[in-house]
């Protein structure tokens, strides 16, 4: 569903590599992780798999579709990726501009030209889903880090996407919430959804994803493996600098 | 209280079929792109080496400035070419994607007034039109060579050897400073609507108040930390001293070389008939 | 909106410049007033919103873009006075360090941007709200303030144009500065304010201000200052946000051609004139009396075109270098 051939990205203007030769498959329906060290570009093929930034060299295939720039300069093309993909950001606070919490969870399906009533259901189904019934009046804005995620991963769902993205959901959540978004990720992918994250946090990983892609600081990919077996070679994450040596392994 | 999720509804649990109806949202793009080039902007400024071979940023900026007066009073061509040529030795210090940048806004400038004055032109006014345009791209691309030679930070510290006070000074910096910061956030909030441009967004407006509205209740929180900042470390209104330094070959061959432009816009003035 | 440099006489520069003196002054000690004098750099916040919020490309009808100033939006959220100065700082920023002219015009600039747009605006607003009381009415008045205060603006821009050529010609009677005299200057910069961009000014600005008002009312400017000390770091903060907005570069140029240039045209055609050049010819002669440079001796213009065929030569081959390291994925840095 994925396919990123030989990828590489600069930012413009800048002499430095986000992303170096990078190559991968995603499956539809897999969950997989990419972990690595800060500034590795893992946050940059985010934005790549999502249609943000164009590769360099190299080419993201996309349900077998090309995704270059040109065509993402027309809305109804993007209109299409877009709804295919859903990308929760790092922080949430960039992502939620509606005045209310029904605003923003309605706003993908009423660009979908669905019904109000329809649209309706939808925002109640994700409240529901997320639990997050008593904030549907409030403003985005006031909310606490967590409630803002839960309302982002809502406004996201509503559009029903295939390929759910994430970039660091952990961050910021406590460990009751972290335990509830891994286990309501894990549910979603059991639903036929194919889930795509970053994260830092190592305990999860396991339990959200079975493959996982490590990153080096050279930007490339180091290691694509069963995520039990990756995190276990503790040689391989001391080598590209994710852990040192006092990490012992997961728990 | 129980941790797990509930079931997911029907309509998720089936694969989407949707297509996109038309719509028009260039100004997502265009605002992306704009940021974009403002982020990288501040940043390459800021991560430019000192040079021996530039002329220090107090030269600099009087050099840009004294340019820019010159070519306003210059009444003929000849003055704004000799200014050009002038200009055109400096682009050939700078390098290749520099230049690139530099002419792109001076080369659109120059055509923009072009197009302005192409009435005037064909009125009658011809010598005004050429004359205003040959300026436009002299005196953009002497400013845009200054903002691409020196640190910003240094063209403001400039400014304390012309007696601009302190505060001025501190607030020119803050400001760049923010721009940046509330720059990526509002680079941040318009990626976040074109990912949630499926279709077609009926109150495009609504969707900029938004975007808007958060950029300021951001900016005003970055306020409030700065002010709590400020008490915390006393702060008085000290900002900066002036940094002694010795004058350069490259310093003294850039006093030299607008000296010769001095020179010459008072003898082309005296030629005139 | 933006004047570019070369269009108004030093003269006229200088002038605006020095009418500003007494609106800046004025505007700091206001300001001084409200938060104290160290704290003022938290202006710079608000200059950086202003400059952010004008480079938005905001939708117009058609599909094209266009921006907003979101000089009277600025007013209502931190006062006038800090808005002038917010807006000021902006236009220095753009004029100096994103080079897309205005060095020479920055008087002239804050004239219009940060002292007529802000000031117009809000008290038209205030004004209004005094007047009705109710929800709409206060609404209604930040769309009539903002309308009013770019379109107040824009004329005294375009006046600013128009009065060159009646004041700046050289002895052949041509002008040395913008060419237009105020009956196409007027119309050319007025109509497409009053039809297009005066409603974008406010529909944008009441919107914005419609969303913080009713996310955030409390950072929102009150008015009259309160000296309790409880209310001086909240004074800051309304203070410290003036949005002020700068074309990114080149689009105010961008922004010109489509609409400047037609209503130009027709204004022109509108008023009768029969253009002169169309009529005899466009001849060279007409541009320059000479085609050798005028006033420099032979000597001097061989060694100038020599230089410049050097520099030039140099140019190129540096750009040409650049797109192919660009190409290649960078440098061996």
């Amino acid at each position: 569903m994925i396919e990123i051939e030989n990828v590489t990205y600069k930012y413009p203007d800048s002499e430095f590599f986000a992303l170096r030769n990078i190559s991968l498959r995603i499956e539809k329906g897999e969950a997989v992780t990419l972990l690595g060290p800060n500034g590795c570009g893992k946050s940059t093929l985010l934005k790549l798999i999502n249609g943000l930034v164009f590769p360099e060299s190299g080419s993201y295939r996309f349900d077998g579709e090309e995704i270059t720039h040109k065509k993402m300069q027309k809305p109804v093309f993007a209109g299409k990726l877009h709804q295919k993909v859903g990308f929760v950001f790092q922080q949430s606070d960039a992502q939620l501009f509606c005045p209310d919490v029904y605003d923003e969870i309605a706003f993908g399906p009423r660009q979908m030209g669905l019904s109000e009533e329809e649209v309706g259901r939808r925002v109640s189904d994700c409240v529901e889903l997320l639990s997050i019934g008593s904030l549907i009046r409030r403003s985005p804005y006031h909310l606490s880090g967590g409630e803002k995620r839960k309302v982002a991963i809502a406004a996201v769902l509503s559009m029903n996407p295939e390929v759910l993205v994430l970039d660091e959901p952990m961050n910021g959540l406590d460990p009751r919430t972290c335990r509830w978004l891994a286990g309501f990720l894990k549910s979603l992918h059991e639903a036929g959804r194919t889930v795509v994250l970053t994260t830092h946090n190592l305990d999860l990983v396991e339990e959200l994803s079975e493959r996982s892609l490590l990153f080096d600081e050279n930007h490339e990919v180091a290691a694509d493996l069963p995520t039990g077996s990756l995190l276990d070679d503790i040689e391989l994450l001391k080598r590209v600098n994710l852990v040192d040596e006092c990490w012992r392994g997961r728990i | 209280m129980d941790n797990r999720p509930p079931e997911l509804p029907g309509w998720m649990t089936g694969e989407e079929v949707y297509i996109p109806g038309k719509d028009k949202s260039a100004f997502v793009n265009k605002s992306i792109l704009s940021v974009l080039g403002l982020l990288s902007r501040i940043k390459t400024q800021d991560t430019k080496a000192a040079s021996k071979y530039m002329p220090h940023a107090v030269f600099m900026v009087f050099g840009t400035l004294l340019l820019v007066v010159l070519l306003s009073f210059s009444r003929g061509f000849t003055f704004p070419m000799v200014a050009l040529v002038y200009l055109l030795v400096l682009l050939a210090f700078m390098d290749g994607r520099a230049i690139r940048s530099i002419l792109k806004v001076s080369l659109i400038a120059a055509l923009g007034s072009a197009l302005v004055l192409l009435p005037a032109a064909l009125n009658g006014s011809a010598f005004t039109a050429v004359l205003i345009t040959g300026k436009v791209f002299a005196g953009i691309t002497a400013v845009n060579l200054l903002s691409h030679s020196a640190k910003w930070n240094d063209i403001s510290a400039a400014f304390k050897r012309f007696l601009v006070p302190d505060l001025f000074i501190f607030v020119f910096d803050i400001t760049v400073k923010y721009i940046y910061m509330l720059g990526d956030y509002l680079l941040n909030m318009l990626y976040a609507l074109k990912l949630r441009s499926v279709g077609v967004n009926r109150n495009k407006y609504a969707s900029l108040s938004g975007i808007g509205g958060n950029l300021f209740l951001r900016s005003s929180e970055m306020a409030g930390d700065m002010y709590g900042a400020m008490e915390c470390r006393g702060f008085t209104g000290k900002y900066r001293a002036v940094k002694r330094f010795r004058i350069s070959p490259a310093d003294l061959l850039f006093i030299g070389a607008n000296l010769a432009i001095v020179i010459a816009f008072i003898y082309l003035g005296r030629v005139k008939k | 909106m933006h004047i570019p440099d070369n269009y108004l006489s030093p003269e006229t520069c200088a002038f605006m410049a020095a009418a500003m003196v007494p609106v800046w002054t004025i505007s700091v000690r206001k300001v001084k007033e409200e938060i104290s004098k160290p704290k003022m750099p938290l202006l710079g916040i608000g200059a950086a919103f202003s400059f952010l919020l004008m480079m938005i490309n905001v939708p117009l009808p058609g599909g094209t873009t266009g921006h907003a100033v979101g000089g009277t939006l600025i007013a209502l959220l931190l006062g006038p006075f800090s808005a002038c100065i917010a807006v000021t700082v902006a236009l220095l920023i753009q004029a100096l360090l994103f080079g897309d002219g205005g060095i020479l015009a920055f008087g002239a600039n804050c004239f219009n941007m940060s002292f007529i747009l802000p000031f117009v605006g809000y008290y038209v607003y205030k004004f209004v709200k005094s007047r009705s009381k109710t929800a709409k009415g206060e609404y209604f008045g930040i769309l009539l303030g903002s309308y009013l205060g770019i379109n107040a603006a824009a004329l005294s821009a375009a006046i600013l144009f128009g009065l060159q050529p009646l004041l700046f010609a050289n002895a052949a009677g041509q002008p040395l500065y913008c060419p237009y005299p105020l009956a196409v200057s007027i119309p050319a910069m007025t109509i497409p304010h009053l039809l297009v961009a005066g409603v974008v000014e406010a529909i944008f600005t009441a919107t914005i201000f419609a969303y913080i008002r009713r996310t955030s009312p409390g950072t929102i400017y009150q008015g009259a200052k309160t000296k309790t000390k409880a209310i001086y770091g909240f004074i800051a903060v309304l203070v410290c946000l003036t949005p002020i907005g700068l074309l990114a570069a080149g689009t105010a140029w961008g922004e010109w051609r489509p609409e400047e240039i037609s209503s130009v045209v027709t204004g022109v055609k509108a008023l009768g004139f029969v253009p002169d050049g169309m009529k005899n010819g466009f001849s060279i002669k007409a541009i320059m009396p000479d085609y050798t440079v005028a006033g420099l001796p032979d000597a001097a213009a061989y060694i100038l075109s020599a230089i410049a065929g050097v520099a030039l030569l140099i140019i190129l081959f540096k750009v040409a270098g650049s797109f192919r390291k660009d190409k290649e994925g960078g440098t061996l840095g």
